[in-house]
């Protein structure tokens, strides 16, 4: 079985409402709704955290050193038996990302199963774009009165309706005291907090005008690809082919890159998380049959972490 | 002249005395005024409520008011059938239709509501086949109501659509195909399917009429070649707004078309590489000389926005609702726009933007202030009550303001109104529900006491924060002039909706959500609200037997609730009541229950 546990940073949302200047208007709504997409990984992840423990307990013995990420003092025995929630590096398959983005709305389609407390009075035609209820708590339909004509179109709004209506109450609440718990891990952290965000390009091959994204609103891969999806291929919603979990595992038209510090073109997802946003220096949707090269490096990254584990 | 003769005549007696001034002498006692020097006088008249004191003064103003009428307002659409207006008016040119409750634009109003356009259309292209203008608002377009109207009327011109929906892409290609005269085509705010934008080029070569093209809501790209072409051929384009795909190097070619421009909106307004210098760009924005409107300008930042500079000493109008700015970037933009009347900003500008404005535009009309995240719950910056005051203190003409803000106190809304006791339109909204004045803990009561006092000229106000009863006590008491009204989860009993309806004489449209106020406050306004166009209720204590009471005692109102499933069947979870002439509605969905 896959580990599956993922690296989850609590990052302060709320910096200052102001966001970039440049790119400004996604940037803006990504740091913001950091907390919320954590929500939603928290309580996706933990479920499985339980039934992992096994797998990785044997994996840790093996473990001399940690991948130093976010991780204060990885000892594996003692971690399991506090029943503690700690961390772990995340090790990225494509299975992470059906498993938890499945139970995830489509945000531009009316599904009828997915119970969507507010709008009820709204109809289903709406997309979730249209019917967003504020967060946490007050569940209030049109309020603020703020009309379709002034909201600022962007991908960070329609990630946060989508998991809004998805999480009760309850899970909120709880989720976020555990990332609370969280906070006093990693310098590493707290390095990327003090900047108020960092945003990289996209460019996406076939399309003129490229786009800058947040990184440090992101905590995940999964809601990078969440983003890049919105940002990219909104258009194309119903389309099955571009799934934002497809985009990360490949296995759709397109394939998510990045150039890193040394210049050289990466797959995303390879590495962990934090890794990631250290080397990180611009992202490019490629089509999928320029990356044939890059593949077989994926499965042996793959390879790698899953013997040396963590 | 027999007065008394004349006054036998009259259809209705609501004025009382004739104009003794436009009696002329030679008149003959039958018809002191001659419909040919009637008309052509009345047809200079363009106010609608002009045109309807005009009507009331006697049976030959009427006809003559009736035949020389061009355009018709029905701020309701349910308040009159097509047929009645056809009757009435038999030379209309230009028509404007609103439909849905304004709460619709907040999701409260449910989908397939009605206010279709198209049963309005068929009468229309009989009634009146040379028809060439329409402006609709908050109407439910489909497709075949656009290619309806490209096909059924061939002097069309003027088409606007502002917060419909039903329509697509598909619909707009039928306009722009079929509608050889075309001068305006004005979409905004519509909730509609994008399915691409070749739309735009379905404009014939030989359409050269355009003065205006407004698509910047539309979020597909559009043939950039056919825009061109397009702007390039209209000589008399001047309201051009562009949707964000359109990049600044492609703006640039278009200014140079069309540097006759009186109102642009931009597209994207940053770019990654820039071909061209920053300076071609500031060098066409300057030929623009008669640039009052600026609006678009998403995604930018200072070093792109002072291209904009030379054209800003003539701006009126400046739209920054979609620009993310902060407070420097707002001010040395500013600094530029002596002479604006008219600002939208975001608050990412934060209250030290707002003292910018205060200081750099003193001619300031209207300020509006929309929040760059409204559903945030965690604090987030944007502006408080010191920002308000500030703009205040340095624009005295401000009339219109519209102010989403997360806190802020009595002592400063009436420090606000002391400055500017012009107001005609204060509309406040305080994001956080029922939120007291942060320093003294107290409910909101005083601020808009303070506004209802000092502003004698306020024509709409909506209210927000935690208000008692005492709020609704002023209102009632001095806005005399109060003609909008927006509550939401305000007052303590039925006595605030009474105060209301027992004062503000000019009340017309009354909207109200999540306020305790029940049947008897309803019923206290029974004679109320034939005077009035609409009222909104949702989400308060009344329930279907108080409704039914008020249908019975008046006739001549629609009484419409709409079921919820959630709700119980006693409960009138949403009540829409408006005067009409037409009766109960025909095509009401099966949840609207008129009664």
């Amino acid at each position: 079985m896959d580990v599956t546990l993922g690296l989850l940073d609590h990052i302060p949302a709320g910096d200052d409402g102001g966001g970039a200047p440049s790119g400004g208007s996604t940037t803006a709504r990504s740091i913001l709704t950091g907390s919320k997409e954590d929500n939603m990984n928290t309580m996706v992840i933990s479920g499985e955290v339980n039934s992992s423990y096994p797998i990785v307990d044997e994996n840790l013995d093996d473990l001399e050193l940690g991948l130093g990420l976010s991780i204060g003092g990885l000892k594996s025995k003692a971690v399991v038996a506090t029943g503690g929630w700690t961390q772990y590096a995340r090790i990225l398959t494509a299975k992470d990302f059906s498993a938890s983005l499945v139970s995830k709305p489509n945000s531009c389609s009316s599904s009828s199963s997915v119970n969507i407390p507010n709008s009820s009075t709204s109809g289903t035609k709406r997309t979730a774009t249209d019917s967003v209820s504020p967060p946490n708590g007050t569940s209030v339909v049109g309020w603020p009165p703020v009309s379709k004509a002034h909201r600022i179109p962007s991908s960070a709004n329609q990630i946060k309706s989508s998991t809004e209506n998805f999480i009760s109450k309850p899970e909120q609440n709880k989720s976020k005291n555990r990332t609370i718990g969280m906070k006093d891990c990693s310098d590493e952290r707290n390095g990327i907090s003090n900047k108020k965000y960092r945003s990289v390009k996209v460019n996406m091959d076939g399309t003129l005008i490229g786009r800058k994204v947040d990184l440090n609103a992101h905590t995940s891969y999964e809601m990078l690809a969440q983003t890049l999806h919105e940002m990219f291929f909104s258009r194309w919603s119903s389309t099955e082919a571009v799934k934002p979990s497809r985009l990360l595992a490949g296995t759709s038209e397109f394939v998510l890159t990045y150039e890193d510090k040394d210049g050289d073109c990466m797959l995303v997802g390879d590495v962990p998380w934090q890794m990631f946003l250290g080397s990180v220096k611009r992202l490019r949707i490629m089509k999928n049959s320029d990356c044939n090269e890059l593949a077989p490096r994926f499965q042996e990254n793959n390879e790698r972490y899953r013997t040396d584990s963590v | 002249m027999d007065l008394d003769q004349k006054r036998t005549r009259t259809v209705d007696r609501v004025v009382d005395s004739v104009d003794r001034d436009v009696e002329s002498p030679e008149s003959t006692p039958m018809c002191p005024f001659p419909d040919e020097v009637l008309e052509p006088v009345l047809s200079l008249i363009n106010s609608h409520k002009d045109r309807s004191s005009v009507s009331l003064v006697c049976k030959d103003w009427y006809n003559a008011e009736r035949w020389s009428r061009r355009h018709v307002f029905i701020g309701n659409c349910y308040s009159v059938s097509p047929e009645i207006v056809a009757g009435r008016f038999p030379k209309i040119r230009s028509v404007t239709l609103k439909g849905k409750p304004r709460f619709s634009d907040f999701n409260l109003v449910p989908e397939d509501w009605g206010a279709d356009v198209y049963p309005w259309l068929i009468v229309l292209a009989k009634a009146y086949p040379f028809l060439e203008e329409l402006r609709l608002k908050r109407m439910a377009v489909s497709d075949g109501s656009l290619e309806f109207l490209a096909t059924n009327f061939p002097e069309f011109k003027a088409l606007s659509l502002l917060s419909c929906d039903g329509f697509s892409t598909d619909g707009l290609k039928a306009i722009a195909t079929y509608c050889r005269n075309l001068t305006e085509l004005d979409i905004q705010e519509n909730g509609i399917d994008d399915l691409g934008g070749d739309w735009l080029s379905c404009f014939p070569e030989s359409l050269t009429s355009l003065q205006v093209l407004n698509f910047a809501s539309l979020n597909s790209e559009v043939s950039f070649n056919a825009l061109e072409k397009l702007v390039t051929r209209c000589k008399s384009l001047r309201v051009l707004k562009v949707n964000r795909n359109i990049n600044l190097d492609q703006l640039q070619k278009l200014l140079l078309q069309a540097p006759q421009l009186t109102e642009l909106g931009t597209g994207t307004f940053t770019q990654d590489l820039v071909t061209r210098p920053v300076a071609d760009l500031e060098t066409s924005f300057g030929n623009c000389k008669n640039l009052q409107t600026i609006s678009g300008l998403w995604d930018t930042n200072s070093l792109y926005l002072s291209v904009i500079y030379p054209a800003c000493a003539s701006l009126t109008f400046l739209n920054l609702s979609c620009a993310t700015l902060r407070s420097f970037e707002l001010t040395m933009l500013l600094m530029h726009c002596k002479s604006l009347r008219r600002l939208w900003v975001l608050d990412t500008v934060g209250d030290r933007g707002l003292e910018a404005i205060g200081l750099w535009c003193p001619l300031l009309e209207e300020l509006r202030v929309f929040p760059a995240d409204p559903f945030e719950q965690e604090e987030v910056a944007g502006v408080t009550e010191s920002g308000l005051v500030s703009v205040s203190r340095g624009c005295p003409k401000l009339h219109y303001v519209l102010y989403f803000c997360h806190q802020m106190t009595n002592a400063a809304v009436a420090t606000v109104v002391q400055n500017c006791p012009g107001f005609t339109h204060f509309r406040l909204c305080i994001m956080n529900l029922g939120q007291p004045d942060y320093l003294t803990n107290e409910p909101m009561d005083e601020a808009f006491g303070a506004v209802v006092r000092s502003c004698p000229n306020l024509q709409r106000l909506a209210v927000s924060g935690l208000l008692t009863d005492l709020t609704f006590e002023y209102i009632g008491k001095y806005a005399k002039n109060l003609e909008i009204l927006s509550v939401a989860f305000a007052g303590s009993s039925d006595l605030g909706l009474k105060y209301v309806l027992g004062g503000c004489p000019r009340l017309r449209k009354l909207e109200i959500r999540d306020c305790p106020f029940g049947n008897a406050a309803l019923l206290s306004g029974l004679t109320k609200f034939e005077s009035m166009r609409s009222l909104w209720m949702s989400a308060c204590n009344l329930t279907m037997n108080g409704c039914r009471v008020l249908a019975k005692e008046m006739p001549r109102l629609n009484v419409e609730v709409m079921k919820d499933e959630d709700s119980e069947d006693s409960q009138a979870h949403k009540v829409y009541i408006y005067r009409t002439v037409a009766g109960p509605r025909r095509d009401a969905p099966p949840f609207v229950l008129t009664l």
